[in-house]
């Protein structure tokens, strides 16, 4: 019994204390040093920061270039995935297109009345700050779902900014390195995310459960329950950290835990990012200011106009007025004149048949008086062969003062 | 001459090769969850280690597996030495069964890498929720030593293969 502990003893001194003959150090003592490096890490000493930085420097872009055939392996493996299931996702985008479609005019109109209604409540964030990012490493330990971004504090990354693939969210950043940075996925069992559930705006906290899923927490179960139909998990804005309206996942209806709690499907597969958009959401003041302000001149401007044009208008009436009055004086005289002139039309006409009269009638005398006179140089008498008194003949030959001389 | 110089070459490059899997295994971490098979996951690095820990004990330098400890803390952004401490817990667990082994068997060697990483893992579990309040979901963890445990077997044949067959050296 004695020497099976003396074995023991000697075996053990020998594997922990023993330098062979290639080790520079003891095993021991390189135990010794972990620890010590545990310990002094969990105080936050400054030198240990110091060399943890200086290693994830080194350690993620070796990371990124030793991962490249593991990468290229993954790669094919999706693409031979795809390929397989390609004839099957056209049809089924074809559609969703076709839904999406006509979902879409809808959607924007309801997003302008979003904004507007917003607005009106001083709950309108915008994006200030968009850098987008290559994901370094994707290595998705048990312990920590994580990825590491090719941009750090160099590129103005800030701890707690969101990261997104495309409008889907994926997670924050919690680690922010000079040329690199750390996001924690939803994924990840630490990760806590307030969210909203729609339909019905449930609030929510939404857990990682260190898979492909989460979990929602905090939440009444009868007012979820009470909700049928597909629900959609968003973020909900509190905290100020991420703005509200981000699209996370929706409900799993078949998959409910035993504690009753609801599993959360991502839209996103988290293994397959490899761009994202870091962002981070403030009330840009400014931009409210100025548009305040814009809108403000853009009112004065306007009250000055519809001034203008009411004095405008209020001389256009006055000129109106006068101009109806000089139009109905203008037509009273008009009328008045038109009388005058048919008076006078009549007038002429009745002078006209005065003057034909009295032409005729002087016509008559000056024939009269010509007849007098030359009456017998065209008179018909039994010793000449003249013309008749009467005749026309006679009448020219009156006129003429006699007979033709030749 | 040639030959012996060639061989000379192959023992040199067979005494780099492990060490380099392990940095590459630390830096990229391959453990197939792409494939997106559920709570499958293993250690390789675990399973490096204890095998060249305890059948080719000068392959390994105790001070590259403590750096390389560091680089996977990095890279699994776990606090610094942690993992460093349990590689070098199971290079001592290697290290012990090399000097009670009298007549080497591979179900002896595999069944005490069970006792070995689950000894490691619970320090791990241990050390990561209750000092530094991470959460971790333990089944997951679980999953993780039975499948290195089960797929120890397979690499240790892989391993030899490659000792004896390829590089044609013997074991310690």
């Amino acid at each position: 019994m004695e020497t099976s502990r003396d074995d023991f003893i000697i075996a053990i001194r020998s594997a922990f204390l023993k330098k062979e003959n290639k080790q520079r150090f003891s095993l021991l003592g390189l135990i010794l040093f972990s620890v010590i490096f545990l310990i002094l890490g969990n105080f936050n000493f400054k030198a240990i920061d110091y060399l943890k930085t200086g290693i994830k420097e080194i350690v993620y872009r070796s990371s990124f270039i030793v991962s490249t055939p593991e990468n290229f392996i993954r790669n094919s493996f999706f693409t031979v995935n795809e390929h397989f299931n390609h004839y099957e996702d056209y049809l089924k985008l074809k559609n969703e297109l076709d839904d999406l479609k006509s979902k879409d005019l809808s959607r924007t109109i309801i997003n302008l009345e979003n904004i507007k209604l917003k607005k009106l409540i001083d709950d309108y964030f915008i994006t200030s700050n968009e850098i987008f990012a290559k994901v370094l490493i994707d290595k998705q330990s048990p312990f920590l779902r994580s990825v590491v971004l090719n941009k750090g504090s160099k590129n103005n990354i800030k701890l707690g900014m969101a990261v997104l693939d495309g409008i889907h969210l994926v997670g924050k950043v919690v680690e922010v390195n000079y040329l690199t940075s750390r996001v924690l996925l939803l994924s990840d069992i630490n990760a806590k995310i307030p969210v909203s559930l729609e339909p019905g705006d449930i609030q929510a906290i939404m857990s990682g459960t260190g898979k492909q899923n989460g979990i929602l927490q905090y939440t009444k179960n009868d007012n979820l329950e009470k909700k049928t139909g597909e629900k959609l998990v968003y973020t909900s804005g509190a905290g100020g950290l991420f703005k509200s309206g981000i699209p996370i996942g929706k409900i799993n209806e078949e998959k409910i835990l035993a504690n009753n709690e609801k599993i959360v499907d991502f839209y996103i597969d988290f293994s397959q990012l490899k761009y994202v958009k870091v962002i981070s959401f403030s009330k840009e003041k400014s931009f409210i200011e100025e548009s305040v302000e814009e809108e403000i001149k853009s009112l004065n401007i306007q009250i000055a106009e519809m001034k203008m044009a009411k004095e405008t208008i209020k001389v256009l009436l006055e000129e109106k007025k006068i101009t109806k009055e000089t139009r109905i004086k203008i037509e009273a005289e008009n009328i008045s004149l038109k009388n005058k002139i048919i008076n006078l039309q009549n007038t002429a006409l009745i002078a006209k048949k005065i003057i034909k009269k009295n032409e005729t009638r002087r016509k008559e005398l000056e024939f009269l008086e010509l007849n007098i006179l030359h009456g017998r140089k065209c008179k018909k008498t039994i010793f000449n062969k003249l013309y008749t008194v009467g005749s026309q003949e006679y009448k020219a030959c009156i006129l003429r003062k006699g007979l033709k001389k030749n | 001459m040639t030959r012996f110089s060639n061989y000379n070459f192959k023992q040199y490059l067979s005494s780099y090769i492990p060490i380099i899997l392990l940095f590459i295994s630390v830096l990229n971490e391959f453990d197939f969850n792409y494939l997106g098979i559920k709570y499958f996951s293993f250690n390789f690095s675990y399973i490096l280690i204890f095998y060249y820990s305890l059948k080719k004990s000068k392959s390994f330098g105790y001070g590259l597996i403590f750096i390389a400890g560091l680089f996977n803390d990095v890279v699994v952004s776990m606090p610094l030495g942690i993992s460093s401490l349990i590689y070098l817990l199971i290079c001592g667990f290697a290290a012990y069964l090399r000097n009670i082994t009298l007549r080497p068997s591979l179900i002896k060697d595999w069944i005490f890498f069970l006792i070995t990483i689950s000894v490691a893992n619970s320090l791990l579990y241990t050390i990561l929720v209750f000092n530094f309040s991470f959460k971790i979901d333990y089944f997951y963890f679980v999953a993780n030593t039975i499948f290195t445990f089960l797929l120890y077997f397979g690499f240790s044949y892989v391993f030899y293969f490659y000792e004896n067959e390829i590089i044609g050296t013997s074991n310690d």
